[in-house]
């Protein structure tokens, strides 16, 4: 499975990821001039905090989401094992806020549903991964970490 | 290898996933005494709301068990296990085979033992024929007992179905056992805004009417009513547990191991019928939610596949999230007073955080996590459910964790200091970028 993988070195905590995330991926208008201004304002699914770090959904291997959703609404691709919000079916009840421990699944009370990084299952490449101007921002494998699988 | 699973909700469908995922080829034989598959009981209040369809409750598509290749029995109902000839009987005189089986029987919703509560109009809500009863009652007036999360939840849907509602609860606060005072203050509020009438410390003492439901009769208020909604609470459902000669432990519960075994060898328990170690409490409890049955369900699964799995152990967690337009979750421990569980030599230390529409609570008990509030502000909440159920000391950024500018980066510290503790992979790819 490929995941995301940021290099801390690289990034200086420029907010380009999460411009372009807010913009091509959340808004409705797709260009940055007219997502600024939309109603309720689009939201950035990858997080620019602390060090600085840019941090998405880890589709984890063992997603405490997609245990704690309780209508089919969090789903993994089974292609690509990316783990996904079926928005369509959300009730917003916000279990899966309250069980990622990553803390990067944004209640919205405006959009009335749960959002999260999706890794651009729809497009080609991931946006955030596109637009970092310092290419901190890389797509690799996923390693196995585990010592043993079952 | 044949595996019986009795049950077919969260538990049961977790446990058959995860014995798919590593035996394509055994047979599993499914039985749910539910005559509607694959529904979301967290979802009947919004089927009663009338906010929802039947379909749309389901969490699992209606072509699960073809895709899955299990033999399921919908709306048949296991009587009896035999542990000894490994078989179970049906309702209907078959008996099957097991090698293995899985109770994830559920629980039942308490009815209590008050004159009248048997009166036409009366009625718990725990199953789709409770939810479709509740839905084709033509009352205008309902009353709710029990403020409890399916008292709060049926009492808004009823209100969003254009009935008056009064909601009434035995004891001093609404969400007794999910909020402390504080938080359920801002609760109770925000549903009196809505429009549903709380009363608080008071106890149902007699349905009356003639036949039908008319009224309910506290020691304080009679309240006009033409529907009655009982929510005081669920036990789990252990008949067939204790028939089979399994353990029911100190909670009420069917008592499990790590591996999610009963004390009958080849029989498992998962979901809200069994008991499991909570690590807030650090002891046995029943903690009937969602997330907890799934996990169970999972390593139950697992195990019962042959692959070593752990529980690492439950907590409670509840979310109110959109319901009533206001968020609000609550996990581990609510009251330092609960801590009865607690050893004489612990440190408890209660951190709060109030401003005029915003709660935060955390409770710690030697430094860790054990329970935590969030009441209108619940981003990053995650970060503290992985915090508490990890057990790892964080007195040091309780100010970060209190912050609304909480980020997982400020946690780092914790996991670079407890690697052995945070093993998932994810937690590995990040600190390998170096970080």
């Amino acid at each position: 499975m490929q995941v995301i993988k940021v290099d801390p070195d690289k990034c200086t905590g420029c907010h380009q990821c999460e411009l372009w995330c807010a913009s091509e991926i959340a808004s409705e208008a797709k260009a940055l001039p007219l997502s600024i201004n939309e109603e309720p304002q689009p939201v950035p699914r990858v997080f620019v905090e602390g060090k600085p770090f840019a941090l998405q959904c880890r589709h984890c291997e063992e997603a405490p989401c997609l245990y704690a959703c309780p209508n089919g609404t969090m789903r993994r691709d089974p292609q690509t094992g990316l783990v996904y919000v079926h928005e369509p079916t959300c009730i917003a009840c916000w279990m899966c806020v309250m069980v990622c421990p990553f803390g990067i699944i944004t209640p919205s009370p405006q959009f009335k549903v749960a959002i999260k990084c999706d890794r651009c299952r729809n497009m080609g490449y991931p946006i955030c991964a596109e637009a970092c101007p310092t290419h901190a921002i890389t797509v690799e494998e996923r390693k196995d970490y585990r010592k043993k699988k079952f | 290898m044949k595996y019986v699973i009795v049950g077919g909700s969260a538990a049961a469908v977790s446990a058959v996933e995860a014995i798919r995922s590593v035996d394509k080829k055994a047979g599993i034989d499914l039985f749910s005494d539910e005559k509607t598959p694959l529904f979301s009981r967290v979802l009947l209040p919004y089927y009663v709301a009338q906010q929802l369809s039947k379909p749309l409750l389901n969490f699992r598509s209606a072509d699960f068990f073809d895709e899955f290749d299990i033999s399921a029995h919908i709306g048949v109902r296991i009587v009896s296990i035999d542990p000894g000839a490994k078989t179970v009987t049906a309702g209907t005189g078959e008996t099957f085979p097991y090698d293995r089986l899985l109770l994830a029987t559920g629980g039942n919703a308490i009815v209590p033992k008050i004159p009248g509560v048997d009166k036409a109009g009366v009625s718990t809500l725990k199953t789709m024929a409770d939810a479709e009863r509740i839905l084709n009652l033509s009352g205008k007036r309902a009353a709710v007992i029990g403020a409890g999360s399916i008292g709060v939840e049926s009492a808004i849907s009823l209100l969003k179905r254009g009935m008056k509602v009064t909601l009434i609860e035995q004891l001093g606060q609404v969400l007794p056992t999910v909020f402390d005072e504080e938080a359920a203050s801002i609760i109770q509020k925000v549903i009196e805004g809505m429009g549903v009438e709380v009363i608080t410390g008071e106890r149902a003492t007699e349905f009356m009417g003639n036949g039908q439901v008319r009224a309910v009769a506290t020691r304080g208020v009679t309240i006009d009513c033409d529907m009655v909604v009982l929510a005081v609470g669920v036990r789990p459902a252990v008949e067939l547990g204790r028939q089979a000669g399994v353990e029911i432990g100190m909670m009420g519960g069917i008592k499990t191991d790590p591996h999610m075994q009963t004390t009958a060898p080849g029989i498992y328990a998962a979901g809200d019928v069994c008991e499991t170690f909570d690590i807030a409490r650090n002891t046995p409890f029943v903690n009937a939610i969602w997330p907890m049955a799934f996990e169970e369900g999972r390593i139950a699964g697992l195990n019962m596949a042959g692959h070593r799995a752990v529980f690492p152990g439950s907590v409670r967690m509840n979310s109110i999230g959109n319901f009533i337009g206001f968020p609000a979750m609550s996990m581990g421990v609510t009251h330092p007073g609960e801590c009865s569980y607690a050893e004489a030599d612990c440190v408890i230390e209660e951190i709060k955080d109030r401003t005029r529409n915003t709660y935060k609570k955390i409770i710690l008990k030697n430094g860790c996590i054990i329970g935590a509030i969030f009441v209108g502000q619940t981003q990053k909440a995650g970060i503290l459910t992985t915090l508490m159920r990890k057990q790892v000391e964080v007195t040091e950024f309780v100010p970060a964790l209190m912050s609304k500018n909480l980020s997982f980066m400020d946690i780092l510290p914790i996991l670079r200091r407890h690697g052995d503790i945070f093993t998932e992979p994810e937690y590995k790819e990040i600190m390998d970028t170096g970080l």
